[in-house]
């Protein structure tokens, strides 16, 4: 049996606990379908990346941030249905993204793969998932005020860019996690371990913690599966994860952190 | 603005999605002052509220005293009751530090709670726990916390037990006299305006009065206002609708 290298699980591990943390404002927002439909924005970067032969991840990047824009932008107009909107506005992305991005290039789009990484590749997504988890450890009570409460959190001066800046690290975790589990598959990745955390936490420190440590375990421990029956990373993860998913909904309320 | 106004409203509207919810609303509020504004359902009190901490869009000239420091009380509980949200967590919220929060907050939180008549024990417990009472009275407390300059009540006893209307009233009362709290409130308790505002507003979807109490709220003026016997002053206060 193959076991995966160090870096590709510190790398796991650092984007697992970075789309935890994320995730658990994603849910609190309510907004986990939106979040999944952001990451199918990836293909059409990723099209565009392989066109000009730049690392995909910029390509991404630029594509979420610029769809970042848009969900924030559309959340603040109400007479607009957003839902329908982002839904038409990213599937179209898919579709785009499917067409354009090479056939043989197309599965690990989707579904992702870990090639070897340079090692200033792998030191610049490590980097970059742990600043991200960082930023949102540290605006936790900004993040939590404007998204359990948004008219007293204006009230105390904390407005509307905050969830821009949370729906922008939003972005950046899932640029970074595409090679880990493919476009199709990242939004799932930061919904699950905050969903698993909401069923067994009951304090909400308890539950940020239990996301980021539950979505540094899935990682590694889905790259392991993944790795021992020669499967695709990212449907080994999303599968552990809702393996456990599953499991805390029958666990007992006294087991709860 | 003059030294001692807190608020100065002028010519204010609320147009929503092509609706006029609102409109020519001008009143001034002093330091220390206590207004009540009244008006029946859907006579655009929240919306007012709402203009004023600046949640909705409105025309006319909304002007705040300098650096104020502002309490609100919302007529519900706005936290989502499945969010697993403790009640020391949500007052945290208001704290510098979220994570390791000082003692001194905390030792004040408790302090705070107290007034409202809420336990320690309360801390602990997810707010979606608590009691629609017990949820008034934490939204007050948490209002309160920060000591602000200004507070804005919506209906601070809809949905409370009746002992504690008194309490929430005496409150009011005290705010106003051991910090000089400026009070806006919406009421539909005229018992309450009689007894605690110094200033009334009434409010359908336009202002149709505003002054001191026994001098603007003539029996006319409420039947305009609320349709014929759809008011009552009430000469026990402990009495609800």
């Amino acid at each position: 049996m193959d076991s995966p290298t160090l870096p590709s699980l510190i790398i796991a591990c650092a984007i697992g606990i970075a789309s935890g943390g994320i995730g658990a404002f994603v849910i609190l927002k309510r907004m986990a379908l939106v979040g999944d439909a952001l990451s199918h924005v990836a293909l059409p970067g990723i099209a565009l990346a392989l066109f000009y032969a730049i690392d995909p991840f910029w390509g991404v990047l630029i594509f979420l941030l610029g769809a970042a824009v848009i969900v924030w932008w559309l959340e603040g107009r109400t007479t607009l249905p957003g839902d329908a909107l982002v839904g038409l506005l990213f599937t179209t992305s898919l579709a785009i993204g499917v067409l354009t991005i090479p056939n043989s290039e197309i599965i690990h789009s989707l579904f992702g793969e870990f090639s070897a990484l340079s090692p200033i590749e792998f030191g610049v997504t490590t980097v970059l998932a742990l600043a991200a988890a960082g930023a949102v450890i540290g605006l936790a009570r900004q993040f939590l005020f404007r998204t359990t409460t948004p008219d007293l959190a204006q009230v105390h001066g904390l407005g509307r860019w905050f969830d821009l800046l949370l729906l922008s690290l939003f972005a950046l975790i899932v640029s970074l996690g595409i090679k880990l589990v493919g476009t199709l598959l990242m939004g799932a990745l930061t919904i699950i371990p905050a969903s698993i955390a909401k069923n067994i936490a009951k304090s909400m420190k308890g539950y940020i913690f239990s996301s980021i440590l539950l979505g540094g375990f899935i990682s590694v421990t889905g790259l392991f599966i993944a790795q021992m029956f020669a499967f695709f990373p990212g449907p080994s993860i999303i599968l552990f994860g809702v393996g456990l998913f599953l499991i805390s909904l029958v666990l007992p309320r006294a087991m709860r952190t | 603005m003059e030294q001692n106004t807190v608020l100065d409203v002028r010519d204010c509207a609320v147009v929503l999605d092509g609706q006029t919810l609102l409109s020519g609303v001008s009143f001034k509020v002093c330091k220390g002052e206590a207004l009540a504004v009244i008006g029946p359902n859907g006579a655009g009190k929240t919306i007012l509220f709402k203009a004023l901490l600046g949640l909705v869009p409105f025309r006319g000239t909304i002007e705040w005293g300098e650096g104020l420091r502002i309490g609100y009380v919302p007529q519900k509980f706005p936290v989502d009751k499945t969010v697993p949200l403790t009640v020391r967590e949500f007052f945290l919220l208001k704290a510098k530090r979220f994570w390791f929060p000082d003692e001194t907050f905390l030792e004040h939180l408790s302090h705070e709670l107290s007034l409202v008549g809420l336990s320690q024990e309360v801390l602990e417990r997810p707010v979606g726990e608590l009691s629609g009472g017990q949820l008034q009275r934490l939204l007050i407390g948490w209002a309160m916390v920060d000591h602000p300059e200004v507070m804005l009540f919506d209906e601070p006893t809809a949905g409370i037990d009746v002992g504690f209307e008194e309490t929430v009233y005496h409150l009011l009362q005290r705010l106003q006299k051991e910090r000089n709290t400026t009070i806006l409130l919406i009421s539909h308790e005229l018992s309450i305006v009689y007894r605690y505002a110094d200033q009334v507003l009434c409010l359908n979807r336009e202002m149709l009065c505003h002054g001191k109490p026994h001098e603007v709220l003539h029996p006319q003026d409420l039947t305009r206002l609320f349709g014929e016997g759809g008011f009552y002053k009430h000469e026990n206060s402990a009495h609800r609708h």
